[in-house]
This record gives structure tokens, sequence and C-alpha cells, in this order.
């Protein structure tokens, strides 16, 4: 059930459409976009060896309202089951300004809330610097899309 | 008074909890000056002074989700209806010519005669560009419990 859950993120993941926006540096976008997939493929596998490679320490996640530090992120990841979430992401679009880019996307998220399924779809806007050791997340969040925006 | 209030703004950032990048207090403070600009700019409704401080890519992504550009937040600027803005929270973390700045900002306003409140976070992402700073993006979203 895992296997199948896991299967169907990661060919949701890799169905993306080509964005309809590319940035003047193709090979940060795509390198960009690559890391994307590598973080919604390691939130499924609740790998956080993967996550932290990925993500800045110092992170700044905006939640559900809230600003969560990468350590709390990790650790919400490490003992969250992931059969209870399923993300499948939209097109997405990915700004590079130098060693700065900024990726602009949507996701649906399929999870329980009281025991019952609920499906939500949000927006989200990604900040990525290139660093010493490639591209890391700095800042993340998402707001709820209300009335099924575009 | 434009002094203290900036200095009121800077005491009120706090980075416990969220290291420093660098330590670089000047930048930090000119940031911190310039998102004050940003959440003025609603109360004295005016477009010009975010004119040099939105890079023309900027996007923001609202509470309610979506996506709005610089020509948006500027004719929203012209006509709204924000009579004071407290900063609540700010902190600055830079890396290098990028910075992110996240805060919790209470808004005040009249809507059709009645009086609002609404306290929102943001996260907004700075780049030094060209010699001054920047925002290319951010993120607005209703503060949580």
């Amino acid at each position: 059930m895992k296997t199948t859950a896991m299967m169907f993120l990661m060919l949701s993941v890799l169905a993306l459409p080509v964005s309809t926006q590319e940035s003047n540096d193709g090979s940060a976008a795509s390198a960009i976009r690559a890391l994307e997939h590598e973080w919604v493929v390691a939130q499924a596998h609740n790998d956080n060896r993967a996550l932290d490679l990925i993500l800045d320490d110092s992170l700044v996640y905006a939640e559900y309202g809230k600003l969560v530090s990468k350590g709390e992120y990790l650790s919400r990841i490490k003992w969250s089951d992931p059969q209870l979430t399923q993300i499948v992401m939209e097109p997405m679009t990915v700004r590079v300004f130098g060693r700065t880019a900024i990726v602009v996307g949507a996701y649906r998220k399929r999870d329980l809330k009281d025991g019952k399924p609920r499906l939500s779809r949000w927006r989200f806007v990604h900040t990525w610097v290139y660093k010493k050791n490639g591209w890391a997340l700095v800042a993340a969040g998402a707001a709820p899309l209300l009335n099924n925006q575009n | 008074m434009r002094t203290s209030a900036l200095l009121m703004l800077l005491a009120c950032a706090n980075p416990v909890g969220y290291p420093q990048e660098t330590s670089n207090s000047d930048e930090a403070a000119k940031l911190v000056a310039m998102q004050h600009v940003w959440s003025q700019a609603y109360v004295l409704k005016d477009p010009k002074a975010l004119e040099r401080i939105l890079d023309d890519a900027f996007v923001n992504v609202e509470s309610d989700g979506k996506l709005i550009t610089k020509a948006d937040v500027l004719a929203e600027v012209r006509t709204s209806t924000v009579v004071q803005v407290l900063m609540e929270s700010i902190v600055v973390h830079l890396h290098g010519d990028t910075a992110i700045v996240a805060g919790v900002i209470l808004a005040k306003g009249v809507e059709h005669g009645k009086p609002y409140a609404q306290r929102v976070r943001f996260v907004d992402t700075w780049l030094y560009k060209n010699g001054q700073w920047v925002t290319i993006a951010g993120l607005v979203t209703p503060v949580g419990e």
C-alpha cells in the first residue's frame, strides 16, 4: 500500500508539464525542478537525510500560518505517516535571478482530518539560494487556494 | 518620530530559533526599514513608494492563494482601506545578496464603513540588485493558532 502510494506520488511528480515561463538560465531551472521533485519524494519516504541536504539550516517555512524551523519540519516528517498525506504537484514556474531562484506553483493535498478524507489545493512559493554545496531551500510557504482559483 | 518607529521595529527583530546566516546588521536594518515603507504605502495610499522596492518580476501569494504581480500590488495600494499597520514581529535572514524577511503584521482599516483588523504572517524574498534591495517574491498567510 505504501509502495503504491509512493509510486502514484512519484508518477504525479514526473508527469509535470513543462513550465510556460522558463527562466533565462535553463540549467539552474532544471536543477531546481529536480530538487523540488526530490523534496516531494523525500517527504513521502520520510527521508530526513535527503531533506537535510535540500533544506538550508536557516529555512523559514510558513505552514498553516505558523513559522516552522528546519528542525521542527524534519521532526514532523520523521514521525508522520506518508499514507495519510498524498501530494500531487501541478505545473510550476521557476525564475532564476543569478544565485537566487523563485519557484511558484500549486499542489493538491489529500489527507485526513478528524478521520475523514480531505482534499485541498495550495499555492506555494519557494526560494532557493545557490551556496557552496549547491542549491538550498531557504524559504517556503503555501496558502490554501480558495474558490478553485487558477 | 520616524527614527523612533524604526528603532522600535529593530528592537522587535528577534531571530531566536532562526540563526542568521550572516550578522550584517546594517543590511538587516535597511531591509526592516524597507519593509516598513512597504506597509506604510498601504496607509498612505502611495504606490510610488513601492515602485522601486518591488522588482518588476515580483510575485506574491496572497492568503487566499491568489497569485498577484507588481501591477496588482500597486493597484491594491491605490485603493487601500488600511489606516494603520503594526509590525508585531520581524526577522531577517541574510544569504549573501539574498534576504528572507519574515514577520507578523496587524493591519487595521475601514471597509464599507466597518472597521476591521487582520493579523497576517509574511515571508518576503529580497534581492540585492543594481546597488539596492528589491523584493522579488512574497507570501501572506493568516496567522495560525
